[in-house]
């Protein structure tokens, strides 16, 4: 049994990640969904067809060169299970995230970041929000060592 | 402030009519058009339903969809009337009564008994038997559905998160808006849909007895499709019975349909689907889940509804069980304890949580009440949530013409749940109406929609429990 | 086990919530021999409710199984019998007489 299993928390073990010039030349995709669960929405989703699925009960593959980063499988996975990393600019990376509580952040509204366990990671400001079918994808700037964490978001009170 | 009616929702918008009034028991209770009258009761903090039998405990509802009967109250002065599927209406006169209440006081009347000849009755507005009255009323067919809440839809109706499964089948789409469309899809197919419509009971040659609206109406069919889905489990633990122990569909129920939150703080126990389905929705509806708790050493549901409610902060305590709620009117809190791998409580583990809601989300079982009526042979089938009948490949019983789909048929997801709607009800109306290239084209497809859905970890189990219970052949006579 | 706390106290724990039939009285009647599901409902009342055993029939199953090792197949279910939800006389009753 892996930790997850037990915890509901993954570790960075369990992801596909891009390489770093891939990660420093825009915006990727970062999924993680790691049990064969029969579900394909982010496969339907993708314009460019970017993730690929044999089967149903396949995880998504995703083709890290070809993804465009252009979030819509983010508000389109019933999982929220689907992020997206972007490294491009010199000054600080952008983690979009799903977010599907009230209230919702504005735009330039600095919130409080999450990790996967719900814990503070400290300031975060929101850089974009589009909104797909109530399900919102925030995007956030945070510090290049916070990306393999940043996972969530809490409005400030 | 324990319960409340929710204003603002990330996903759900509650536009509610015009309010009005109903008596409870000399007070005036404010409700609006589409609410029950449990749901009105207990937006304004009653928890208490009713004063049990013998030990004259307190008793609030714990299934919220007229299965448990725990709700029943005295309406307009009749007894015994489930106040969860019930709507409420102006002037109502609404007594708490006791398990062994006293006769009417009116004298209701008694109305004609009508009966009738059809071709298909659906029992069950849910995704299963909307999906199987589309087909068969699409294909020619004369299809009646009966379903005893006032709204179809089934479960769907409260399911506020996105789908799981084939894109085609609705997946990434909320459960409440596919309820909505299969029941408008049903209006458009010709279906004669009866809602606030009970089933009695079943009798020889196809004849299904229906509450309807007060009256008695007798159905005779050529053939049945049963898709009355499931009744979720209870636990036994110290005061299991106490007035803010809910089954987590039923609060899911009450929140997500009648927008009106559970109370403060809930405990959940069961780290199945459901459990972590419904407490990452409490926390949308703006409600504090303080713990999911579950025996089994790992989450028995999707990890990522897990990792959305651990993002939230939600701790998931494995191998942790309920052994005591404390309260004597209402829940104040609960007794927590770790079990060891033999599932013994570990000495020395007892913790207090603080909470003034406990869920209870262990699993639900197959309705059959109405297939033991009609005499479908039955077997205990543990995958697929307890006693099941055996069917066919096209889901037809041990009785000729009675089929099944959904979770009456087996627990299983409401993807499977829409599949076999459409497979019973294709496979039903070419029984009765003669085969055609249409419907065998259905039928194939579903049949090969819900193999693809019974692959995988997840699906592997509901295969093994189908297995167990599908008997060789094509339809009977 | 189940009927008592650890201080010897009494615990109330309920299966049938219809007919308040709480574990100790289940434990008390296989204690007397009444160990089929059939005759624990007609000794009890277990299940007999408006809900018609909805909720307390898989409990009662469930404790069978611990105390008896009986399996799930050999418990079943006690025999159906119409009607399946509560319904009025009046509506049983029809119009046929004045």
């Amino acid at each position: 049994m892996t930790g997850y299993e037990r915890t509901g928390v993954l570790d960075n073990n369990h992801i596909k990640k891009p390489s770093k010039e891939r990660l420093e030349r825009g915006p990727v995709v970062i999924i993680e969904c790691v049990e064969n669960i029969p579900c394909n929405p982010c496969v339907e989703v993708c314009p460019i067809s970017a993730i690929g699925m044999e089967d149903i009960n396949d995880t998504p593959d995703v083709n890290l060169d070809g993804c465009t980063g252009c979030a819509l499988c983010v508000t389109e996975c019933p999982g929220l299970a689907i992020f997206v990393i972007d490294c491009s600019e010199d000054d600080g990376c952008l983690v979009t995230v799903p977010y599907e509580y009230l209230p919702v952040p504005k735009k330039g509204e600095v919130v409080t970041a999450l990790d996967r366990e719900g814990n503070d990671m400290g300031d975060a400001e929101v850089i974009r929000i589009r909104e797909s079918g109530m399900t919102y994808a925030v995007t956030l700037e945070v510090e290049k060592d916070k990306i393999w964490d940043v996972r969530g978001l809490k409005v400030k009170k | 402030m324990p319960a409340k009616r929710i204003s603002e929702h990330p996903v759900l918008e509650f536009q509610r009519g015009e309010k009005f009034f109903f008596d409870f028991e000399g007070k005036k209770i404010p409700a609006y058009p589409g609410d029950t009258i449990a749901a009105a009761l207990y937006a304004q903090g009653l928890q208490k339903f009713t004063e049990s039998k013998l030990l004259k405990r307190p008793r609030g509802f714990f299934c919220a969809i007229g299965k448990c009967s725990s709700c029943i109250m005295r309406v307009n002065g009749v007894p015994h009337v489930r106040s969860c599927i019930t709507l409420a209406e102006e002037g109502m006169k609404v007594e708490r009564q006791s398990a062994m209440p006293d006769f009417p006081d009116v004298a209701l009347p008694c109305t004609p008994v009508n009966e009738h000849k059809i071709e298909i009755a659906v029992i069950g507005g849910g995704p299963a038997g909307l999906s199987a009255a589309i087909v068969a009323a699409n294909n020619g067919a004369d299809v009646h559905l009966f379903d005893e809440n006032a709204n179809l839809g089934g479960q769907l109706v409260k399911q506020t998160h996105q789908f799981f499964g084939r894109y085609e089948e609705h997946a990434g789409t909320r459960g409440v808006d596919i309820g909505k469309a299969l029941a408008e899809e049903a209006h458009e197919a010709g279906v004669k849909i009866h809602s606030d419509s009970t089933v009695l009971g079943y009798y020889p040659e196809m004849t299904v007895t229906v509450d309807s609206s007060n009256s008695l109406e007798i159905y005779r069919c050529k053939g049945i499709v049963y898709a009355t889905g499931a009744t979720e489990n209870f636990l036994a633990f110290e005061n299991n019975d106490l007035p803010g122990i809910y089954g987590a569909g039923g609060v899911q129920t009450l929140m997500n349909e009648y927008g009106v939150t559970p109370g403060d703080k809930v405990l959940m126990i069961g780290a199945g689907n459901v459990g972590l389905i419904v407490s990452y929705q409490l926390i949308q509806a703006g409600v504090e889940v303080v713990e999911v708790l579950e025996a089994l050493p790992k989450v028995g549901g999707y990890q990522v509804h897990a990792s959305k409610l651990r993002r939230a902060g939600v701790p998931i305590s494995t191998r942790h069980s309920i052994i005591k709620a404390i309260g004597t009117e209402k829940v104040e809190g609960a007794v927590v304890q770790g079990l060891d791998d033999d599932w013994k409580p570990i000495d020395g583990t007892e913790r207090t949580v603080e909470c003034d809601i406990i869920c209870i989300a262990v699993g639900l079982q197959p309705d059959n009440h109405f297939l033991r009526l009609a005499g479908c042979e039955t077997k205990h089938v543990p995958e697929l949530g307890g006693i099941v009948p055996l069917r066919n490949e096209y889901l037809e019983t041990t009785v000729s013409n009675l089929f099944i789909a959904g979770d009456s048929a087996g627990i299983e997801e409401a993807t499977v749940a829409i599949l076999e709607g459409k497979l019973a009800g294709a496979a039903i109306t070419e029984k009765i109406k003669g085969p055609s290239s249409e419907l065998t084209t259905i039928k194939e497809k579903a049949i090969l929609g819900i193999n693809d859905m019974r692959e995988g970890p997840y699906g592997k189990r509901s295969k093994k429990g189908v297995n167990l219970c599908t008997f060789e052949g094509g339809c009977i006579g | 086990m189940g009927c008592t706390g650890p201080e010897g106290e009494k615990m109330t724990v309920i299966v049938c919530r219809c007919e308040d039939i709480t574990e100790e009285d289940i434990l008390a009647a296989i204690e007397d021999g009444y160990c089929e599901i059939e005759i624990l409902k007609r000794h009890l009342r277990i299940g007999m409710g408006p809900c018609q055993g909805k909720t307390c029939i898989s409990l009662l199953e469930r404790i069978l199984k611990r105390e008896l090792g009986t399996s799930s197949d050999k418990i079943g279910r006690p025999t159906a019998r119409p009607p399946s939800r509560q319904v009025s006389f009046a509506i049983l009753a029809g119009d046929d007489h004045e």
